[in-house]
């Protein structure tokens, strides 16, 4: 077990996030094939806090699914930090990739407590790549020890989270709220290069999503780390990341900076949900990246 | 009457293995495995050809233990690899043990006379051969609790647990799921199948068909040590399980003490059985309806 700090900025030398040419598609009901994706491209800078709109079925999900690699392209690259992200294994991928899902239910193991989910998070940096690491790794550590709990008691008390003193109760006695913020906690733990943020917010009240997204930048402030997040809010959108882009039907139809973005109208921004869709004024792509 | 409750005793640890295993797959790893009616007649033919033909007691124990890893790999190996449903790769499994575990031993029944040397050399504790079996197998049960009190607390036990409570969440985090379900429940099947030695050693015969309801034997345990004794953390938990062996045999022997006919014993388990899960008391994955595979 290391002593290092749980939470650390990872190098920052490295680029960041680049899908390159990336195409996917479905099968629909009956003998249909719809292609989602295809010749898409987007680059993130290493470090930049990307948000992603875009109305149902714009793709905004599966993109997020194709560079966790839940979801298999069949054409193109995904890139992070210059390393090729498809055929990477589980492990390697967890090593690289935080994510915190839209239900609070499947980011964390409500049958574990709060210290082992953050034990179970810890571990993605000591995986086993071989059947010798993975005996002794197996078995290396009984858990969650004094100094671990020390450790997450001192890192949860810094970040403000009221779960310090909750380390051994099971994680689904806690609210929605808390194990988002707790999902996002393990997400973050051991620096990942990427944090994928999947409508982190949608199942929270307005208080616990404001406690969540104040988290989120904290997080994402304090690591470096490069994020994508996905949402529905529009408030969100507009006010939180470096960089807003909008998909629709697997193309990207806007693409705002910072700057940019505080000149969006809101009602104008919605008004672009739906399927008559005109480009916006600003579909040049900033910081490098293009539309498909 | 004492040798009433002292034989119960010694029965229920006998089974012990077989309800730790049933917890490991169905509370642990939330996989309904059937192989363990396999698996158990398999570890009991497995010791009693071995005993039968003078082999040390430890040997036939451990080679027993290692067929039944090696049939709960099998099931895992035929789910996680061939995508074959959890429940089905079990039947499968356990279809064809009962050809395998009958080549082993034969024939369909092997009597074991002799009582093991290891268990005579323990103290009898005034009650005898009864009393010495006591001793051995408290000693082995709470062995086993121990050691899986173990392997659970280490990386891998908590990785085996997460996976049975949120697999999506365990791959997220680097988790295998292939290995860790294939590795749970060989585990799980090595305990069951060392139950099935240890009775086949205790009642002194093997039969083929010992292993036939098992699984609804180890859920009864399991239903039972939980419900007394509502343990709230992992260790605890292990020793309710087998507490709830103990007191499964001891109904069963208050049973047939008041009458019940000992053919009937299956049918009145299942009916019992039955009864918690029609009342929603037992959550058990795959067998109660409307249960999902992520605990809520």
């Amino acid at each position: 077990m290391s002593s290092a700090p749980a939470l650390s900025a990872p190098a920052l030398s490295v680029p960041g996030l680049s899908v390159e040419e990336l195409s996917w598609g479905h099968p629909l009901p009956g003998s249909g094939w719809r292609q989602l994706f295809s010749g898409f491209s987007l680059s993130c800078p290493p470090g930049q806090f990307l948000v992603v709109i875009g109305s149902n079925g714009s793709g905004k999900s599966t993109l997020l699914n194709l560079v966790a690699g839940t979801l298999r392209h069949s054409a193109g690259r995904i890139h992070l930090g210059g390393r090729p992200l498809h055929r990477l294994r589980d492990h390697q991928r967890a090593c690289w990739i935080g994510r915190v899902m839209q239900n609070p239910l499947e980011g964390t193991c409500p049958g574990l407590t709060v210290a082992e989910n953050l034990r179970l998070a810890e571990r993605r940096n000591r995986p086993a790549r071989f059947a010798a690491g993975f005996l002794i790794s197996a078995f290396g550590g009984i858990h969650p020890n004094g100094g671990d709990r020390r450790r997450y008691r001192e890192l949860l008390g810094e970040l403000g989270l009221p779960l310090a003193d909750r380390l051994d109760e099971p994680v689904g006695q806690l609210s929605g709220g808390q194990r988002q913020s707790l999902s996002l906690v393990m997400a973050t733990l051991g620096s990942p290069d990427l944090l994928l943020l999947d409508e982190h917010t949608a199942a929270l009240d307005p208080r616990a999503e404001a406690t969540v997204m104040a988290l989120t930048d904290r997080l994402v402030r304090q690591l470096g780390t490069t994020a994508l997040m996905v949402t529905h809010s529009l408030e969100q959108a507009l006010s939180h990341g470096d960089r807003l882009v909008m998909l629709h039907e697997g193309g990207l139809i806007g693409d705002w900076n910072a700057a940019e973005r505080e000149h969006l109208d809101p009602a104008a921004l919605r008004s672009m949900y739906g399927a008559a869709i005109v480009a916006p004024q600003s579909s040049s792509a900033p910081d490098g990246s293009s539309a498909s | 009457m004492f040798s009433l409750w002292i034989g119960a005793y010694d029965q229920g640890l006998a089974y012990a293995g077989l309800a730790l295993g049933t917890y490991l797959t169905l509370r642990v790893l939330n996989f309904p495995d059937l192989t363990v009616d396999g698996s158990f007649a398999l570890g009991g033919g497995t010791a009693a050809v071995l005993i039968s033909q003078g082999a040390p007691v430890p040997v036939a124990l451990g080679l027993a233990i290692l067929f039944g890893c090696l049939a709960g790999t099998v099931t895992g190996l035929i789910h996680t690899r061939l995508g074959v449903n959890d429940l089905f790769a079990g039947i499968l499994t356990t279809t064809g043990l009962y050809s395998i575990t009958l080549r082993l031993m034969g024939r369909s029944n092997i009597p074991l006379s002799e009582t093991p040397a290891g268990i005579l050399a323990l103290p009898d504790l005034g009650l005898g051969l009864d009393g010495q079996w006591a001793v051995g197998l408290t000693l082995a049960t709470l062995g086993m609790i121990l050691l899986i009190s173990f392997l659970l607390a280490t990386d891998f036990g908590l990785s085996l647990r997460a996976l049975g409570n949120n697999p999506t969440m365990a791959r997220a985090n680097g988790i295998n799921q292939r290995r860790g379900l294939t590795v749970g429940i060989a585990a799980a099947n090595g305990l069951v199948a060392l139950a099935g030695a240890l009775v086949a050693t205790y009642q002194g015969f093997a039969d083929v068909t010992m292993g036939i309801g098992s699984l609804i034997l180890g859920l009864g345990m399991v239903i039972i040590g939980e419900s007394v004794l509502r343990p709230r953390s992992l260790p605890w938990a292990l020793l309710a399980v087998s507490v709830g062996a103990i007191l499964f045999r001891t109904m069963i022997a208050i049973a047939l003490q008041l009458g019940l006919e000992p053919v009937d014993l299956k049918l009145a388990t299942a009916l019992l059985l039955l009864i918690a899960l029609a009342f929603g008391r037992l959550r058990i994955p795959g067998l109660s309806a409307d249960q999902g595979r992520q605990e809520q």
